[in-house]
């Protein structure tokens, strides 16, 4: 590249244009690339998931997406470190809304998690999810060693405890365990013993014992229990397993065709331009449609952990492994539910799923670990 | 280096590690895709479609039965019911209660019909309420859009037009037992409405058609998309009876009332088309036609006169002295006596050293074969009876149809009995007694008839020897009757004695049946109920212990175009009780006024 612009701008390179080009050249075409495509198919299964509904949710999303792409393009131009720097202070604000909503917060679906202001209504714990995670990296980062001490994890574990049990009482549980592999994922990489993450899964199999018996709202326990057995109440709880089972199913290779989806289109399908939008993709894309969804997301996680390991520096690493943690889980657990392998939960699929804070969120998490890429060479 | 200091490659290959462990978990997921959309592809689909498509029975209207002369005798009706789709209501408690005040029911009624259908899955409507008026109906279209959960499904019900008139003929519906559904090979489904006696039972296949069924596209609140296929019912075909409305309807009037039982039968001796077939006391056969309230069921259980028992078929009797037409047949027939052979009768008469007594006490002085019916002698044909034996007795009878089902188009039939000293041995296991023979002479003792084989036999004797098959379908295709070869004199003198019974004074019916205009031939009977020495008056003894009355009978004498036969149980005298009912259906048959009407 730096070549072919030499020999057409001759023997005299603009020194000023240097960093911009290296900058743009060096953006990671694999990364962009999947999480465009997949916007783009989320766009039209949005579309035709609520083809049927009151309204349609594909202008709004089209909004969400393209609000989301200045996100990305403000993200990225911003360094990271100094987001890191500034981290403290998303942190106190992620808390203090998490705070505001449980004092304010518009009920949605039976869990408080939306913060009004104005005519905009968004959700704290999406924003809080970020601060969360780049307060986490500058933590880590900032702890030079190959493997963690105790006190340090504690330590770690508090800074995600704190937003983490606040999204919980809302009650959102599928919000509140976005911060487990954040949490995880950051601290894996940043170093842990393999004893203490052996004591650590007791201890969650302890926690997760206690939140059962005493934190789970009844309806909440039926849905569990109903995902272990679907079959025997198929109006009942189970019905949205059933439901996306049988529209997943039903789809086989090729799918019944764009916008022919049965279970969709005659409502049967819950959700559907939200959590269960790849029931409706897999009911009308067929086995084709969800190999090549999972095939770009494969090809975005690797591209985002391709990226880390290249990084600048450990806070980089570290800062880029916290975001995809977090787009991986929720990637995992929502395909695994919509094929009915683990318990149905409010975790939309990223990029995909019909949601302005949501889109926005995930658009800004790409954006930071472009960041991260593109400063790869940059000397601080 | 910097990137050594941050242990750079620990980093690094942590990194590796989970990327690899989430592109494994990928790996598994899709696995999982693969799994349920292209191993369970197939049986998904079949859920999808059954989310999809909902099956709506179209029942084929069954079809309507006429009589001879094209007058309805059964027709369809709709009748409403309410279903409740249990998965559709948000409370149930609040349907309930919406539901009972437009019916004007107790909730805890609903509640517990409701409490019946907890082991049928929520999403399939259940029957709440039959019978709705159209009020109610209307209250349930209008408020419908707050109660999705009710649905009105219209039915085709039975009314049988004459209730009990012709009740034994057309029989009821009701719903098919398991076997007759494993017997049925798909045809009926429980819940279905199947012939379960009489016409609509032998006639089931032609009159039920085929159902057809709509299949449509609904969404997930279960409303109606749009028609994915259909295919149209096939209506029931109609049936036209050989009954005679008039004819049937006479009959049953003459046996209407409390302590009326019996049976009527009118048939055409050239084909076996029956013109009248009543058992009397009947049903009402549209209390089978919705469900039968228990209540109802236990009356007709209880009725101590059996209402359900079609009694022209399925009850047999001693014929009395109507068997004397097969007594003098087979004498004449055989050559035992002829026609001018006398015997004389002082009123009794001894038979293997026990008197045997004549119905008339002082007798009948010299009487012959015509005389012989005429005046019904007993000792006339005690004497011939013994003549001829047992074993002649009993083929006689059986060539006359008697011990053998008619093969009427009814289910049900009693094939009566024929004694003879084989049936003794294997049946009573005991020898026949000769005595019995001279009281078998006077059809007393163990021969046994239904009012139906009566009529046959009668039928034989009007038209020289032709063994018709009953039927209550009009032009119904059936093989050429066969025919029995009784001698020609011998038919012909039996008729002439049959005609002098109505027709000549002195015959035991010749006040009690003569019809001005018209020759009716008949010979009557009386089957005494209880030994002859604890009589008194009649109609002092209380209903059951009076006398079985018989009046068989044909007209016109030369050219019979009708035979009625009068079966009337504890009625008393066969020529006083039962002659008069024949009487008035030749009047009406033959367009006579004769004046006279059902007595009370």
């Amino acid at each position: 590249m730096q070549s072919i612009s030499g020999s057409i701008t001759g023997s005299h390179p603009v020194p000023e244009e240097r960093p911009r080009l290296r900058l743009l050249s060096s953006i990671d075409g694999g990364l962009i690339l999947s999480a465009l495509l997949l916007a783009a198919i989320g766009l039209a299964t949005v579309h035709s998931a609520s083809s049927e509904m009151l309204v349609d949710y594909f202008p709004r999303q089209a909004g969400w997406v393209a609000i989301g792409l200045v996100l990305l393009v403000i993200s990225m131009s911003i360094d990271y470190h100094v987001l890191l720097d500034f981290s403290v202070v998303l942190y106190g604000l992620g808390i203090a809304s998490l705070i505001a909503v449980l004092a304010f917060g518009v009920v949605h679906g039976g869990a408080a998690n939306w913060l009004k202001i104005g005519a905009f209504q968004f959700q704290p714990s999406e924003f809080a999810k970020i601060a969360t995670g780049l307060f986490l990296a500058r933590y880590l980062a900032g702890l030079n060693l190959r493997v963690l001490e105790f006190r340090q994890i504690l330590t770690a574990i508090v800074i995600v405890a704190v937003p983490m049990v606040l999204v919980a009482v809302e009650p959102d549980m599928g919000g509140a365990a976005m911060y487990a592999p954040l949490l995880v994922g950051m601290l894996l990489v940043a170093g842990i013993r393999v004893r203490l993450l052996v004591t650590a899964l007791l201890l969650g199999i302890v926690l997760v014992s206690g939140v059962w018996t005493f934190g789970l709202k009844g309806y909440q326990r039926q849905r569990v229990l109903t995902f272990l057995a679907p079959e025997t109440d198929p109006l009942g709880a189970g019905y949205q397993v059933r439901q996306s089972k049988i529209a997943v199913g039903s789809g086989e290779l090729m799918g019944k065709g764009y916008m022919q989806g049965t279970q969709s289109q005659l409502r049967f399908l819950p959700a559907r331009h939200t959590d269960f939008i790849l029931s409706v993709l897999a009911e009308e894309w067929g086995f084709l449609g969800v190999v090549t969804v999972l095939g770009l997301f494969a090809l975005y996680i690797s591209s985002a952990a391709r990226i880390a390991i290249r990084a600048r520096d450990r806070a980089g690493i570290i800062l880029v492994v916290g975001l995809i943690s977090i787009t991986c889980f929720h990637v995992l657990y929502n395909s695994s539910m919509v094929v009915g392998f683990v318990p149905i939960t409010g975790i939309p699929l990223p990029f995909l799923s019909y949601g302005g804070s949501f889109t926005m969120i995930n658009f800004i998490s790409l954006g930071i670990i472009l960041g991260v890429d593109i400063r790869r060479y940059v000397n601080r | 280096m910097r990137v050594v200091r941050e242990h750079r490659d620990d980093l690094v290959s942590r990194v590796r590690v989970l990327t690899a462990v989430v592109t494994g978990v990928l790996v598994v997921i899709a696995t999982g895709f693969w799994f349920t959309q292209l191993v369970q592809g197939d049986y998904y689909r079949e859920l999808a479609e059954n989310n999809r498509l909902r099956k709506l029975p179209i029942k084929a209207p069954r079809g309507l039965i006429f009589d001879r002369k094209g007058r309805l005798l059964v027709e369809n009706v709709p009748s409403y019911s309410l279903m409740i789709d249990r998965s559709r209501a948000t409370s149930l408690d609040h349907s309930l209660w919406y539901a009972a005040g437009v019916l004007g029911r107790p909730v805890a009624e609903l509640q517990q019909i409701l409490h019946q259908y907890r082991g049928v899955p929520v999403f399939k409507p259940v029957l709440l309420a039959e019978n709705l008026s159209l009020s109610e109906v209307a209250r349930f279209g209008v408020e419908g859009f707050e109660y999705p959960e009710f649905e009105v499904e219209v039915q085709h019900q039975r009314l049988y037009r004459h209730r009990e008139q012709t009740a034994h003929i057309l029989g009821y519906l009701g719903e098919p037992s398991l076997d007759e559904i494993a017997k049925g090979n798909g045809a009926y489904q429980p819940g279905d409405m199947i012939g379960k006696k009489g016409i609509e039972q032998t006639y089931d296949a032609q009159l039920r058609g085929r159902d057809g069924e709509r299949v449509v596209v609904v969404d997930s609140r279960g409303e109606l998309l749009e028609e994915y296929k259909s295919i149209p019912a096939v209506p029931g075909k109609n049936l036209t009876l050989s009954i005679d409305l008039d004819l049937q309807q006479e009959a049953a009037r003459w046996l209407d009332g409390p302590e009326k039982v019996g049976a009527v039968v009118a048939m055409d001796p050239r084909n076996g088309e029956l013109l009248a077939l009543v058992s009397a006391p009947a049903f009402n056969p549209n209390l089978f036609a919705r469900r039968l309230q228990q209540s109802d069921w236990q009356a007709l259980i209880d009725d101590p006169n059996h209402p359900l028992q079609n009694r022209a078929i399925q009850n047999t009797y001693s014929p009395g002295s109507t068997f004397k037409i097969v007594m003098e047949t087979a004498g004449l027939t055989e050559k035992i006596f002829d026609t001018h052979t006398t015997v004389g009768c002082s009123g009794s008469k001894a038979f293997y050293g026990r008197p045997f007594r004549c119905w008339k006490k002082g007798g009948h002085g010299t009487v012959d074969a015509h005389s012989a019916i005429k005046l019904s002698c007993d000792i006339y044909f005690y004497t011939l009876g013994q003549k001829m034996g047992i074993e002649k007795i009993a083929r006689y009878s059986r060539l006359f149809g008697l011990g053998s089902a008619t093969g009427i188009d009814i289910q049900g039939e009693k094939r009566g009995n024929v004694p003879d000293p084989e049936w003794s041995q294997k049946v009573r296991k005991q020898p026949w007694y000769p005595g019995e023979t001279i009281s078998v002479s006077i059809g007393q003792g163990p021969v046994l008839v239904t009012p139906l084989q009566m009529a046959e036999l009668t039928a034989i004797v009007a038209n020289g020897g032709h063994k018709v098959v009953p039927h209550l379908i009009k032009d119904a295709r059936l093989p050429p009757p066969e025919h029995v070869a009784f001698d020609e004199d011998a038919l012909r003198t039996v008729r002439g004695g049959l005609v002098g019974v109505v027709n000549e004074p002195g015959g035991t019916a010749y006040g009690s049946a003569r019809l001005p205009g018209i020759e009716i031939a008949g010979k009557s009977g009386t089957v005494q109920v209880i030994a002859q020495a604890q009589r008194t008056e009649e109609h002092n003894l209380p209903f059951k212990y009076r006398d079985h009355a018989w009046f068989t009978s044909f007209a016109p004498a030369d050219n019979p175009e009708l035979v009625v036969t009068v079966f009337a149980e504890h009625g008393g005298g066969g020529s006083r009780v039962a002659a008069p009912i024949a009487q008035a259906l030749y009047a009406k048959y033959f367009g006579i006024d004769n004046g006279k009407s059902p007595s009370p």
